[in-house]
């Protein structure tokens, strides 16, 4: 206890805070651990506050000697453990958890995108384009190259599927496709997978959908960018 | 195990794409106290329960950051003897009358004019009733203990006692000594150091809130929220609600929004811009330092009932 307060009075304590939080934002922009985390919009943003962050804290380092000390509140210690932890512990979330949790309604795509070869349509641009469409029967036959993650629901076939995030991971909304798997496949939540194939229509519960028709499904590992704007 | 690991990851991503926020607003803060000296313009802003919150809420031009950042600036004036009205208008309404914001509402719904007007014009009615409902209670049950004192420091004597200000000397000028006082500038390391204890502060409480925010998120399914029908009254509720709960920052909930806005009702849509930017568990903790937890309680519960009429109306005239 007796050292907890020593450590809590020193003049050295709040600029090294800073200094942590700095790293702490620096190092998620330089791991690229914001692709994970955040729209690609807000990497600059963080990336700069951390910077100034360093800069003020090294700043108020220098001149430590000089500063007055007073009692540094017990909750800053929290903030130092909570730094701590993140630093130590990436995020490492469960897409299909997250997307379990969400409804699917897609936010408006940044960028047309309709007049893309099929073959170069992310999934994405496949669910989008399909629910602007009534008619599934118009992109029967294309060709697909798509990948994303297993998303399972409960008391539904699996789904593949990507994460589309406009701020953070508080806001990510799910884009899944329905898939024809094969016999011999055996999707599990979470594994990320590149499919190719061929659109097909289905009729389910009296509605006529579009599937996906895998000729090939390959296990990949998780893209470094697995949010979409 | 799992479910841990993604409310983890909910808290990282509220957490690091708010911090940079908080710090532009501690800056302003820091900055406004240095170059400006408190007499030449706060002293000036209007005290009249109605243009207060106005002028207040159109502060929120000067600082195009959302409601993590206003939180410092809002202090800051307060702390600087504002008139309450003033400051309460710059808190509630300056996180959506900003041009971020309302270029990001513009930019999610460029063909629903109504609603372009709709988040400003409530943003100030919400403004102006919150300040309005605040204005009734004491300064001493309504402030956080903290800012109550250092508000008190920059007050008039006629209107604050020697024992309330819990400072000064009997006997003394106040008036010359407060001139003196504004006249002596603050040491750049000076200014450092208090904006980064003021930082500090705060971004405890913002974990805190963000850690409120992901823990919901994880276990309370949104889904559940947006089902709960089209019907005027509930689905208002449920976005509300929802605002609530997702705690995103201002500056792009219009985006948020969009993805669900033809599911919803016109009010409900209206009732998420408006609710969110005044009210969210992000913002619990960092409210504690400017309100009491009793005034924390009355503009949760008023904010929501403001808005939920809003919300009704919207949804009389354009349903």
């Amino acid at each position: 206890m007796a050292r907890l307060n020593r450590m809590r009075q020193t003049r050295y304590l709040p600029p090294l805070v800073l200094l942590l939080w700095g790293w702490v934002l620096v190092w998620s922009s330089v791991s690229a651990r914001l692709d994970l985390l955040l729209n690609a919009v807000f990497h600059p943003v963080v990336a700069i506050a951390g910077v100034v962050l360093l800069v003020l804290g090294a700043v108020q380092l220098r001149s430590a000697p000089r500063l007055n000390t007073s009692l540094a509140p017990l909750s800053w210690l929290v903030s130092i453990a909570v730094a701590c932890l993140v630093l130590l512990f990436p995020p490492s979330p469960s897409f299909s958890d997250l997307a379990a949790n969400r409804s699917e309604n897609l936010p408006e795509a940044p960028r047309l995108s309709f007049f893309l070869p099929p073959e170069q349509r992310t999934l994405t641009e496949w669910v989008r384009l399909l629910r602007s469409q009534p008619d599934p029967n118009l992109y029967a036959g294309d060709p697909v190259r798509i990948s994303g993650f297993v998303l399972q629901r409960p008391g539904m076939q699996p789904q593949l599927a990507r994460l589309t995030v406009r701020c953070c991971l508080a806001d990510a909304t799910p884009a899944g496709l329905p898939i024809e798997w094969p016999a011999t496949a055996d999707p599990q939540p979470d594994e990320w997978l590149a499919i190719e194939g061929t659109m097909t229509t289905q009729t389910k519960d009296g509605l006529l959908i579009n599937v996906v028709k895998p000729s090939t499904i390959t296990t990949i590992p998780r893209p470094e960018r697995p949010l979409e704007p | 195990m799992t479910r841990f690991a993604t409310g983890w990851a909910i808290f990282q991503g509220l957490l690091i794409e708010a911090l940079p926020f908080l710090l532009l607003g501690v800056s302003i803060a820091g900055l406004a106290r240095w170059l400006v000296p408190q007499s030449t313009w706060i002293k000036r802003l209007p005290r009249h329960p109605l243009l207060a919150p106005i002028v207040g809420a159109l502060l929120g031009f000067a600082l195009p950051a959302c409601e993590c950042g206003n939180v410092p600036v809002a202090r800051r004036l307060l702390a600087s003897g504002a008139p309450l009205g003033t400051g309460f208008g710059f808190l509630f309404a300056a996180p959506v009358l900003n041009p971020i914001v309302l270029a990001s509402t513009w930019a999610a719904f460029p063909d629903q004019i109504w609603l372009l007007w709709g988040r400003p014009i409530g943003a100030f009615l919400i403004a102006i009733g919150l300040s309005a409902l605040l204005g009734l209670l004491p300064e001493s049950s309504l402030l956080a203990s903290a800012l109550l004192e250092e508000r008190r420091l920059s007050q008039p004597l006629s209107r604050v006692g020697l024992l309330e200000r819990r400072s000064g000397l009997v006997g003394v000028d106040f008036n010359a000594s407060e001139r003196r006082l504004e006249q002596v500038p603050l040491r750049p390391a000076e200014l450092l150091q208090h904006s980064t204890r003021e930082f500090l502060s705060l971004l405890t409480l913002l974990v805190l809130g963000c850690a409120l925010a992901a823990a919901v998120q994880t276990w309370l399914p949104r889904s559940w929220l947006l089902a709960l029908g089209s019907g005027p009254t509930v689905s208002v509720l449920a976005l509300m609600l929802l605002a609530l709960v997702v705690s995103v920052c201002s500056s792009v909930d219009a985006f948020l929004a969009l993805g669900f806005a033809a599911q919803v009702t016109p009010g409900a849509l209206l009732a998420f811009l408006l609710l969110g930017p005044v009210v969210d568990l992000k913002l619990a903790g960092l409210f504690t330092v400017l309100l009491s937890t009793r005034a924390i309680a009355i503009t949760a519960v008023a904010a929501s009932l403001f808005v939920l009429l809003i919300g009704q109306w919207v949804n009389l005239v354009l349903m």
